[in-house]
């Protein structure tokens, strides 16, 4: 029995295996680094530059944070399987002696956990001291609104508060789950497609949305009686033709398990799919 | 150690396979020749596990390798003719690899490195191809692994290295551990492999020891013109002509492999009448 569980776990191979992805990545990973920070100092430097105002509010350090979130992260995402692309490269990394779940969960701690992490480190070290910036220039320079009004310093956006003004993403985080919905699509793309993984998911996570719209819109929309229209996730509004609406809605349980099955369950379809798809991979 | 039944295995349109079997027992090193694109590399990826038959069986030691779990993949070692290894150091990257393999021997592989006269601290990054594929020979040696797959592990390498590979290879069979040497340049297995398997067509054409083939056959140098063609092969040469023929006498001769694998090619159906039929596939 142990010896079984050892067949898919064993917490030595995982760490060795770690050590070996590090070793093999680790220039690429640490030239990335001042990639992102200049990037990012450049971007922000732009900002404060040209907005004499309101430079760096919390809303544009947000629309920052989660662009580059979204784009760094799906690229290096659709990067993490690249070696099963090469015939030389796959089987080196297939031979390796450790199980599929470990392949995938080293592969899982670098592409989401450790990638997530620095990123925000990254972001945070630029991000204060640009937005500390941005307010000493409209301190300094005594600017003001157009009708004299003072410009308040802006804060440094919190990610974990949520989106500045959205009351849902504060409570649930929307915006970080659907970065991480969308590139555990890359990551299974990056396993599922051999070469030019990121243009391929990048079509592939369209023609879904394409799909999913289309659907919407001539199956259920068709299903539904006339005058009524998906108004959320699980609920349909109907004016009628009376001005009073009306509205079928799911319970708040099963509407709040719905939502979370899509939003916190995705990513695990994405990566178990990986997983399965590491497993019956060929060489 | 390796038992494939009726493989078939084919590339989108392009059958390579069409019922395969063969027995791979331990204690042999076993010379797969062939054609260019005849499965000798499919063969050897499909019992690594990294292609799955299509239709059929293969079990190696009791495991299916499709299912590519760590003890197999730690038992069977795939040396690939096309690799890539990482910009490393020598030492570095065998210490990272070899914490995966609990029966490897830093002994052994510094023993085989020294007789392929490996440069003890280098960059793997800065070796030739040859250099990096004798580090791999070394490396999958000392790994102890039970079956042993090299595909053409001899290209790249120069005369002198063809034979430290001969002589490093002899040194590590014994009686738990199956070599099988995929190639088609026949002279360098000479002196190694005491076994040929000859694929063509993904059928196998001919499968037998060296001892049973100079039992059975006789390699020679022929003067008389009627001989060379009454012979099962001949080709002429400067001595005369080099003929195989039956060997009804029971003499001594040394297999010449690159004729028996040209008389193979040539007249497969009344060679394998001269063995006996169990053996044959």
């Amino acid at each position: 029995m142990n010896h079984q569980y050892n067949q898919h776990f064993s917490m030595k191979r995982w760490s060795s295996l770690l050590a070996l992805h590090w070793a093999g990545n680790r220039k690429r990973y640490l030239l990335s680094l001042p990639a992102m920070l200049g990037l990012l100092v450049i971007w922000e430097g732009f900002l404060v530059i040209m907005d004499r105002y309101s430079p760096l509010n919390d809303g544009m350090q947000a629309v920052t944070y989660y662009s580059g979130l979204l784009a760094v992260g799906t690229l290096y995402g659709s990067t993490i399987f690249s070696d099963l692309g090469s015939k030389s490269k796959g089987i080196a990394w297939l031979a390796t002696p450790a199980s599929a779940l470990e392949k995938l969960l080293c592969a899982l701690l670098f592409a989401v956990l450790a990638f997530f992490v620095v990123y925000n480190l990254v972001f945070y070290l630029v991000d204060i001291p640009m937005v500390e910036l941005g307010n000493r220039l409209i301190e300094r320079q005594h600017r003001v609104w157009a009708g004299g009004y003072p410009i308040e310093a802006n804060p440094v956006f919190n990610v974990f508060k949520g989106m500045p003004g959205d009351g849902l993403d504060r409570g649930h985080h929307i915006y970080l789950c659907f970065y991480f919905m969308v590139q555990s699509a890359f990551v299974l793309g990056s396993v599922y497609f051999e070469r030019f993984a990121f243009v391929k998911t990048v079509v592939a996570v369209l023609l879904c949305i394409l799909f999913f719209a289309l659907l919407e819109e001539q199956v259920i929309h068709a299903t539904l009686p006339n005058g009524w229209n998906q108004s959320l996730f699980s609920e349909w509004m109907s004016s009628g033709d009376t001005l009073r609406a009306k509205a079928v809605r799911l319970s708040p349980v099963a509407s709040l398990v719905l939502v979370g099955l899509l939003i916190y369950g995705t990513p695990l379809v994405f990566w178990t799919a990986a997983y399965f798809r590491i497993k019956e991979k060929e060489v | 150690m390796v038992s494939i039944h009726n493989l078939h295995f084919s590339y989108r349109r392009k059958p390579v396979f069409r019922g395969l079997s063969l027995e791979l027992e331990p204690g042999h090193i076993y010379g797969l020749l062939g054609r260019n694109g005849m499965g000798k590399s499919t063969l050897l990826r499909s019992i690594a596990g990294f292609l799955f038959p299509q239709e059929g069986e293969i079990g190696v030691l009791g495991y299916q390798p499709r299912k590519r779990q760590p003890d197999f993949l730690q038992r069977v070692f795939l040396l690939p003719e096309e690799f890539s290894m990482p910009p490393m150091e020598l030492a570095k990257w065998v210490h990272l690899h070899s914490v995966f393999y609990p029966r490897f021997s830093r002994a052994q592989f510094m023993q085989a490195a020294a007789g392929f006269e490996l440069p003890a601290e280098c960059r793997l990054d800065e070796m030739s191809y040859g250099q990096q594929k004798k580090v791999l020979i070394c490396f999958a040696l000392a790994t102890n692994a039970n079956l042993l797959l090299m595909d053409e592990p001899t290209n790249g390498l120069d005369v002198v290295s063809k034979s430290q590979f001969r002589k490093v290879m002899a040194g590590f069979l014994d009686e738990e551990r199956c070599i099988v040497v995929s190639t088609h340049q026949i002279k360098d297995l000479e002196n190694l492999i005491d076994r040929v398997t000859i694929i063509d067509e993904g059928t196998i054409l001919f499968d037998q020891t060296i001892d049973t083939i100079s039992e059975r056959l006789l390699f020679r140098i022929s003067y008389d013109p009627g001989e060379a063609s009454t012979a099962l092969y001949s080709e002429a040469s400067f001595r005369g002509n080099a003929i195989i023929e039956p060997n009804t006498a029971g003499e001594d001769s040394r297999p010449d492999l690159e004729m028996l694998y040209k008389a193979v090619m040539l007249r497969s159906e009344e060679l394998n009448k001269l063995f006996p039929a169990k053996s044959n596939q």
